[in-house]
Order: C-alpha cells, then sequence, then structure tokens
C-alpha cells in the first residue's frame, strides 16, 4: 500500500422490495392489495409459485412450491402469470432513482434487489442514511413500492441487516459494530450458505453466529475444509466484495420448462430442449446476438439440480448448432435416475452477430437452406406467436405454451 | 484561542468542553444565579468532518465519538430520525462515549415526518430503544414537518404524543408558523416541554426565531444556518451549508440569550450546519463568545 494511501470506511446500501412481483402487480391494480396473491404460470399442471404475497406467506406458501399445493393452502388466492418484462422495466425505473446518487450498484434480475456503494459521495449527497431514506421516499412516491433500505460497510451487513426487517423498514449499522450486530443473530440468517453446512453448523451446536465467531480458522477448517475460511470471516462480518455493475457480457437469455409431471422420459426431455432452443434461438436472431455458451440446468423432483454448459469459439444463434450444443450439455447434466421436475436452458457470452462478411466466402451447401427455413419460420412466429410451427423434434405441449410460463430473462 | 479540531478542547476546557456556566444577574442586589449552556452538534458521525479536519485523517466512525467529547459536552443524534432506537446499539455506544457527555435524541420519523395508524407501539418501541441512555438523556427532540400546521387533526395528535412521551424531557421543534401562538406556548409550559428555539433563513412560512421559554428546567436552541437558498433545493449538503459569522453569533447572543438563561435553569445549544465540518467550527466559536461574555471566567 502507498504511503499516504487510506482505505475509507465502505458504505453500501442495499434495497430490497419484498416480494417484488407481488408489489409491482399491486402497483398495477390496487384491488390486488390486503388480499393473498400467488404468482405463477397459469398453463401447466406442475407450474410453480414464482412469487408471493406476504399474507400468502404467511399461509405456508414459498416459493417454488407447485401451485397445485399453494392454491390448497392458501384457499382464494388470486392467482396471476408472471410479467417479467414489466418487473424489469419496474427494476429499470427503481435503478434510474439510485443512478442519482452512486455509479456503483448492483442489481439482480427482476428480483427488486439492490445494492449501492456510497462510499465518498457524502460532498455530494450527504450522509448515507439521509441517501438511503431519500431514494426509499422517491421510490415510494413515483413508483408507488416501499422497499427495505439497510446501510452497512460491506454487502453481507446489508444484506443480513434486510432480512432481519423484513417485509418493511431500515436497518442501519454503524460502522465498527458489525460483529455486535451479527453475534447474537441464527447463522440462518448468513447468507450464501448450503443446506449442508447449515445441517453441519446445527450438528456442532452453532446455531448463532457469534458461536460461529468463536471459532478460529484452524477450528472451522476441520469440518468445513476450504469454506472454513469463508464461515470465519462471515461470521465476523468480514466481506471484501465489491458492489460491481454487471459486466458486458453477462447478460443471458433464459427459457425454462416445468414438466406437467416428473419425468425421465428421454423423448420427452429431449423434446422440451428443442423447444427451448427455438425459443432462444429466435430471441437471438431478434436481437442480433450469437451466443457462445449454452448451459442445461436439470431441476430433479427430489430438490437436487445440476448446471452443465457447452462452449463454441464461434458463436451463433442457429437453432442447429444450438440444437446440438444443448445436447451435449444436457448429456453431461442428466446422470440420475430421479425424474425431472424442470429443464432450464441458458444462452449466455453473448455478443453481437458481427456485419463484416468473409473475404473467401464459404460454399454455401445446406447452411443457406436452414437459415431460410429459420427465416422464414421467424417471420411465421412473429405474426402469429411461437406455437404457430417448429420442428419435429419438438415436445408439442411445450412448443404450444405461450410467453408467460417461460422465465426469460436478458 | 479555541481550537475547533477534536483534537484540542472548546469552551473552557477542563472536564466538560463546549460548556459555559453563564452567569445570570440577580435581581434587587439577591446574588446571580448560574446557568450552565452546553453548545454541541446535531450528530457526530460524518465522514466529511475527516476531509474537512474537524476529525484526524483517517479517523473510523467508531473513535468518532471519543474524539467528540474532547470538543463538546452534548450531542444529539440524527440517527435515531431514520430508524428505530435500538436499545442494544445505544447500550454499546454510551458506554464507549465519554462519561461527561449528555444526549438529545431525535424522535423517529415514524411519528413526526410519516406518521402511521401504528405510531402507539412506533412510541413503546422507541422509549425502550432510548432506556439506556437513562439520566444522560437531556431532550427526546420532536421535530415536526414544515407541513405540519396547527389544524385541529395535528394539535390533536401533538397531544396525544406529548401524553405518551410523558416523563421523559420533551423539546418540541415546529417549523411552521402557525404554532407561534400564545396559546400553544402555555400549554407546553403546563406540560413542562421545551419549545426549541431555531435559527434557519428568514423564509416565508417558517417558524420564527423566539427567546420563548416554556420549560423551566430547560431551554433548547438549535441553528440550522440561514442558506436561503440552499433550504428549498432538496439537496441535504445545499440546505445546511453555511458558515456563522462570529458577529450574526455575537448577535444572536445580544437578541435571544440572555432571555434564556434567565428562565432555564439549563439551556444547549446544537449546530445542525453539518456540511464541512462548519457545525463543529460554529459551536467552538459560540463557546468561545459566551465564555467571553462570561468575563472568561466559568
Amino acid at each position: 500500500m502507498g504511503q499516504g494511501f487510506r482505505v475509507r470506511e465502505r458504505a453500501v446500501l442495499h434495497f430490497n422490495v419484498a416480494d417484488f412481483a407481488v408489489a409491482v402487480e399491486r402497483v398495477t391494480d390496487s384491488r390486488l392489495c390486503h388480499r393473498p396473491l400467488l404468482i405463477a404460470p397459469l398453463q401447466g399442471g406442475r407450474a410453480v409459485v414464482y412469487d408471493m404475497s406476504e399474507e400468502a406467506y404467511r399461509e405456508g406458501v414459498r416459493k417454488g412450491m407447485p401451485l397445485r399445493e399453494a392454491t390448497r393452502i392458501c384457499r382464494g388466492v388470486a392467482v396471476l402469470p408472471p410479467r417479467v418484462d414489466l418487473y424489469r422495466r419496474a427494476m429499470q425505473a427503481f435503478l434510474k432513482e439510485l443512478q442519482g446518487y452512486s455509479p456503483l450498484i448492483e442489481c439482480g434480475q427482476a428480483d427488486g434487489h439492490f445494492f449501492a456503494d456510497v462510499t465518498g459521495t457524502h460532498r455530494l449527497y450527504g450522509p448515507a442514511p439521509d441517501i438511503g431514506w431519500r431514494v426509499r421516499r422517491h421510490v415510494r412516491t413515483s413508483l408507488g413500492i416501499n422497499p427495505i433500505w439497510t446501510l452497512g460497510t460491506s454487502k453481507l451487513v446489508a444484506k443480513v441487516a434486510s432480512r432481519l426487517v423484513k417485509p418493511v423498514g431500515e436497518y442501519i449499522v454503524t460502522p465498527g459494530e458489525e460483529e455486535a450486530f451479527l453475534a447474537p443473530l441464527p447463522v440462518t440468517v448468513l447468507p450464501g450458505l448450503t443446506g449442508r453446512e447449515l445441517v453441519r453448523l446445527a450438528d456442532f451446536r452453532l446455531t448463532t453466529i457469534g458461536a460461529l465467531a468463536g471459532l478460529s480458522r484452524h477450528q472451522l477448517m476441520v469440518p468445513f475444509g476450504s469454506r472454513g475460511d469463508y464461515l470465519h470471516d462471515i461470521s465476523r462480518g468480514i466481506d471484501d466484495t465489491l458492489v460491481s455493475r454487471p459486466a458486458a457480457g453477462t447478460e443471458v437469455i433464459e427459457y425454462e420448462h416445468i414438466f406437467a409431471d416428473d419425468s425421465n422420459d428421454q423423448r420427452e426431455v429431449e423434446g422440451v430442449v428443442a423447444t427451448l432452443v427455438s425459443r432462444a434461438g429466435r430471441s437471438l436472431r431478434g436481437r442480433q446476438q450469437v451466443a457462445r455458451r449454452v448451459g442445461i440446468w436439470l431441476r430433479y423432483s427430489d430438490g437436487g439440480h445440476v448446471v452443465r454448459q457447452t462452449a463454441c469459439r464461434i458463436g451463433t444463434a442457429g437453432d442447429f448448432l444450438l440444437h446440438k450444443m444443448a445436447l451435449a450439455a444436457l448429456q453431461r447434466a442428466w446422470t440420475r435416475r430421479t425424474r425431472l421436475r424442470g429443464c432450464r436452458l441458458v444462452c449466455d457470452r453473448l455478443q453481437r452477430r458481427s456485419p463484416q462478411l468473409l473475404l473467401f466466402p464459404k460454399p454455401e451447401g445446406p447452411e443457406l437452406g436452414r437459415r431460410r427455413v429459420l427465416a422464414a419460420m421467424d417471420t411465421l412466429r412473429c405474426r402469429f406467436g411461437h406455437g404457430v410451427i417448429g420442428v419435429g423434434r419438438q415436445y408439442p405441449s411445450a412448443a404450444g405454451e405461450g410467453d408467460a410460463d417461460s422465465l426469460a430473462g436478458h | 484561542m479555541q481550537s475547533s479540531t477534536a483534537s484540542g478542547n472548546s469552551g473552557n476546557g477542563g472536564s466538560c468542553p463546549g460548556r459555559v456556566d453563564l452567569v445570570c444577574p440577580g435581581s434587587g442586589g439577591e446574588p446571580g444565579r448560574i446557568c450552565p449552556v452546553y453548545v454541541g452538534t446535531c450528530g457526530y458521525s460524518y465522514t466529511e468532518w475527516v476531509d474537512s479536519g474537524f476529525y484526524p485523517p483517517g479517523t473510523g466512525s467508531k473513535a468518532m465519538l471519543g474524539l467528540y467529547g474532547r470538543c463538546f459536552s452534548v450531542v444529539e443524534f440524527n440517527y435515531t430520525w431514520y430508524q428505530m432506537a435500538r436499545a442494544e446499539a445505544l447500550a454499546r455506544m454510551v458506554e464507549n462515549a465519554p462519561a461527561h457527555l449528555l444526549f438529545a435524541a431525535k424522535l423517529t420519523r415514524t411519528m413526526t415526518h410519516e406518521r402511521d395508524d401504528n405510531w402507539r407501539q412506533q412510541l413503546a418501541l422507541y422509549r425502550q430503544g432510548i432506556e439506556p441512555l437513562g439520566k444522560r438523556l437531556v431532550a427526546v427532540l420532536l421535530q415536526l414537518p414544515p407541513d405540519f400546521d396547527r389544524s385541529i387533526t395535528h394539535r390533536n395528535y401533538l397531544a396525544a404524543l406529548l401524553d405518551g412521551l410523558e416523563e421523559l424531557p420533551v423539546a418540541v421543534e415546529f417549523r411552521h408558523h402557525s404554532w407561534a401562538v400564545d396559546s400553544v406556548f402555555a400549554e407546553l409550559e403546563r406540560r413542562r416541554v421545551t419549545l426549541v428555539a431555531v435559527d434557519a433563513p428568514p423564509l416565508p412560512g417558517l417558524f420564527p426565531p423566539l427567546d420563548v421559554v416554556t420549560n423551566p428546567a430547560l431551554f433548547y436552541g438549535r441553528f440550522h444556518g440561514r442558506n436561503r437558498e440552499g433550504w428549498q433545493s432538496g439537496n441535504i449538503q445545499k440546505k445546511f451549508n453555511y458558515d456563522y459569522s462570529t458577529e450574526e453569533l455575537r448577535a444572536w447572543c445580544d437578541s435571544f440569550l440572555a432571555a434564556m438563561t434567565g428562565r432555564a435553569d439549563r439551556g444547549i445549544l446544537l449546530f445542525n450546519n453539518h456540511v464541512r465540518a462548519q457545525a463543529p467550527r460554529n459551536g467552538a466559536r459560540l463557546a468561545a463568545l459566551l465564555a467571553e461574555r462570561n468575563g472568561g471566567g466559568r
């Protein structure tokens, strides 16, 4: 560290709109206020809950719970299909409000979560608690949603604080108070711990963060291996993670299918993958982009999940190559006999399709024909909907699904 | 020469920096009495005060209160306005604070600016939250927003709120001019609630600067600065960006101080113009002026 260089105490604000999708839906229709509300795809027998209101949560409904079970638990609940585009627009509006105070903002995709690093902005905008309060006030006035806001010296502390004040409120953790603030809290409020780690902590009767902080790195290394360091740091409120803007190229295109009945039928699963590929391909072509990596995320009926990816050097937006890559990823991911509950296709490492023509064009061959077929199919889908046409290998019910149940993230 | 950095003392030095025991002349040949006046600031934890040289370079938030205590003997908590007072956090803070420091705590915004139906629960939480301040609590500051005028609803609300704060030392700061009437002062006097004397820009609609003392136990002055343009800018850094000159502070003392010290047992004078550490600088300046008026002695 250079002489005279001083590390400034960080000020990280965390904003969290509890049940974001519900909050946005309630802004658009005030009749939905004060009554239990579920956001879930309406088609598909095995649809799962995307988001739920506080009233439904209190009745026992949880995210990812099958819709049938949720509606059984919470009688008379209103159910709406997810409108991801709307939630994304609300996120953008919130983000715009925050950008007036800091250039360093990190946000989720459509989940109402934001981190803003306001370190060093005090001369322009005043003390950090005042920024938190002002942003909340403006967002409440202009968007009609009431976010939780918390302030800490790191993302970790701000995040944990937000878990203490849900669904509304604020929490300021004064710098230097981190360890004392965390000590009496249960370990379950710490972010980033796996289910297995929580079980292990319970086995050792380490129920509070203070108890965890009482152990040295060496002691933690015995049961937790390399994760011991992480546990040691977070139990003391140490977190150097930066608030980072999503870098260029981190955007993704993703589509998901939930099986009507859990399935391990290879033909059915491959058909679903083909359908998801056709949707992603059309989306890529519409945006003049190509993907250099395709991932398959499988969710098993026992709650387990596996993610595998396949990459290619030159990106593609063509269904044929995308499908080939997706099948390769599927083959690697699908290693268990347990039936599948859902399958998600993720295209990332996106880049713009180059307008540059080849200096020595290759003979077109079958490629030209494929491109023409895709262009014709895109035209038809654009006019009559995605399900109007598909290739033979597509799974019929998945091909006919509307956009409502495909959770596209961009 | 008074120092305006946290490394040095302001006021009379000794064990209570920033405190001046003003001698009030007695009437009819009676000996004068002493009215201790504590000077301080609204809030103490400002990163900006490190940049501006009040705190030494590299001072962390945790060390600020100790350093603040070298200059002043009273501080007003701002953060209890932003969030509900939490007993465990305040207890830790009091434990580490200099022993001579007194505290004023703002009432949480959910009972003043963003009033809600559940304010009685909020009040109960607040009372629990400030318990660790004990006898070092000099006042609970009830700062009311500019749109809180003297309507029937607001009067009823304020009366209920003051009932709920009974047994606590309470000070009320009005921003709306409609409250500047004798009947309000009489009611505050009956309840032994302090009326805050405000120094703010001379703008229409604002509560005027007055030397009315409604509580013989305490007078309470707040200096917000006189930045007319900044006051309505919506930017806190512009609103409280003001540096009181010695002449302005002297004129204030001439106009208000004698009346207030003559009618109260003790007083606190707090500066809210935190921008660029003008508040502690002005506080030190005022403490020096008070000491000067006292003939340099305590």
